[in-house]
């Protein structure tokens, strides 16, 4: 039996359609109910997820595999095998501030940065030794930059167009994001025999 | 006052889950007596340099950096080295807790229950058979079924090596390959490695593991390619391994893959699964430069159990 986490949300529907490729149909399409948990044939199930926690139940194999960003993948932390990259889903990550505003050294103190990805954006600046006081912030992580709360946000970027009508641009580019296959390490090894045909097909 | 509870990343054992312990303890200590090696009991806390950074470390009264033991392998690595010197083969096993420093979000807790076993003094493929064997008979012992995924760190050390991989680019690589995530391998190998056996023998490394009855055309194609005499020599002794070796109640792999493991790894190395944890059980793997450190230069091979995860599991 192979359980698979799906993510709800923008990633659902490119997900379905390349599982249903590789012959993994769920009985039922999920989220037209209220059942968290989709049987897919005698052999298989969808457990379905927002994408953020997607990592954590791969990596402790409440779930055999998933898919999720690869923000997700990188800002869980979690020790997961990443065999697969989709290619859709996609989007980059980005530090952003307002149009015409420094973001570098001449501040002559921390750069204050909100984010949902405190991991992922206090890795990329100690990596730079750029000191930063990080804001984590829910959601409208733009507003931070916009209202004053912070100098610059990390947050994904996918045309620009949020960015744009609210006076910021991108400063540079963290990552670029992806819908990945994640694969719980035991997992891989124990169930080999019913994950590699899938994994071929999928990939 | 606050109710006081045990600190985050470590547990109470009470009742049943202590006598379950203490049953694997005996059950794991009857094998590894039978099979001829003899307990050391190392003292719980060191010299801060026998560990790495992973150790809790204090200053004792004289101002003298220690630490808690993070790794018993390194302990027993320096008892060989010092009291034991020049005395080989040993056989010496090991039972008790080891406390690590960990990201208290990324699931390991800080204190892990280990049994485990170190064989010293001893540097062909028929070592590492005895103790992958002894690996094996450990989780049967236990009633527990396991699958071991072989490797060797000294194959990937050779193709990083031979692709004259920078540090930073073999640190990449080694991450990539420890993912199985063959994207990043090759957009890594089509922008920093020459083209020719090197960079292929890489990129089979994501490839799947295979049971040990299907190894040898996995290992044949990868001696095929490789780029230099350290690689080619180091899939050999993965050979010479796996066919020496006798695995009574855990299926033996070969995943070419398997590159995790301790720093101080030279050779083969080996992580255990089992059905019903998500994450390895143990594993273990060829030192043969760690008692140098110590002062007696010394090949050794061993391999640790994680008991927080085989216990709850064992019948």
């Amino acid at each position: 039996m192979l359980t698979i986490a799906l993510p709800k949300g923008r990633l659902q529907k490119p997900t379905l359609e390349r599982l249903a490729r590789a012959g993994m149909i769920p009985d039922e399409e999920p989220g037209a109910s209220r059942k968290l948990i989709v049987p897919a044939g005698p052999s298989a199930r969808f457990v379905v997820l927002k994408d953020a926690d997607v990592p954590l139940y791969v990596e402790r194999g409440a779930a055999d595999l998933g898919v999720c960003g690869l923000d997700q993948v990188l800002e869980s932390g979690a020790d997961l095998l990443t065999p697969i990259d989709f290619g859709f889903g996609r989007c980059r990550l980005c530090l952003a501030a307002p149009r015409g505003k420094s973001v570098s050294a001449e501040l002559g103190r921390s750069l204050r940065v909100a984010t949902k990805f405190p991991r992922l954006t206090s890795q990329w600046f100690l990596r730079r030794g750029v000191p930063v006081d990080l804001v984590h912030l829910a959601g409208s992580v733009e507003l931070a930059a916009v209202s004053g709360l912070t100098d610059a946000i990390v947050d994904l970027v996918e045309s620009g167009r949020t960015l744009d009508e609210n006076g910021l641009a991108v400063v540079e580019e963290l990552l670029q994001v992806s819908a990945r296959l994640v694969v719980n390490r035991a997992a891989y090894r124990l169930k080999v025999e019913e994950l590699l045909p899938l994994l071929e097909k999928l990939g | 006052m606050q109710p006081a509870t045990p600190i985050p990343g470590t547990q109470d054992l009470l009742f049943e889950a202590a006598r379950r312990l203490r049953r694997c303890e005996a059950a794991l200590c009857e094998r590894f007596e039978a099979a001829g090696y003899a307990e050391v009991i190392p003292p719980a806390i060191e010299a801060a340099d026998v560990f790495g950074p992973e150790a809790f470390r204090a200053l004792d009264r004289s101002g003298k950096l220690i630490a808690l033991r993070a790794d018993f392998t390194a302990q027993v690595a320096r008892i060989a080295a010092t009291r034991l010197a020049g005395m080989s083969p040993l056989r010496l096993y090991y039972r008790g807790s080891i406390v690590r420093r960990v990201p208290p979000d990324s699931g390991p807790i800080h204190e892990r229950l280990q049994a485990g076993c170190e064989l010293v003094g001893a540097a062909g493929p028929e070592a590492d058979a005895e103790v992958l064997s002894l690996a094996a008979t450990a989780l049967h012992a236990l009633g527990v079924k396991g699958r071991i995924s072989l490797g060797s760190t000294g194959y990937f050390s050779a193709l990083a090596a031979a692709a004259g991989a920078s540090p930073r680019l073999a640190a990449a690589l080694n991450d990539a390959v420890d993912r199985k995530d063959l994207p990043t391998l090759r957009t890594l190998c089509e922008r920093e490695v020459v083209p020719g056996k090197a960079r292929e023998a890489i990129l089979m490394l994501a490839q799947p593991p295979r049971l040990q009855t299907e190894a040898r055309e996995l290992l044949a194609r990868a001696e095929a390619l490789a780029p230099s005499e350290d690689a080619l020599q180091a899939l050999r002794r993965i050979s010479a391994a796996l066919a020496a070796a006798k695995s009574p109640g855990a299926e033996l792999e070969v995943d070419l893959g398997e590159v995790r493991g301790l720093g101080y790894y030279t050779g083969i190395v080996f992580n255990l699964y089992a059905t019903g944890s998500p994450r390895p059980v143990g594993g273990g793997g060829r030192y043969d430069t760690l008692l140098g450190r110590f002062g007696d230069p010394r090949p050794a091979v061993g391999f640790s159990l994680d008991l927080d995860a085989l216990v709850p599991l064992a019948c």
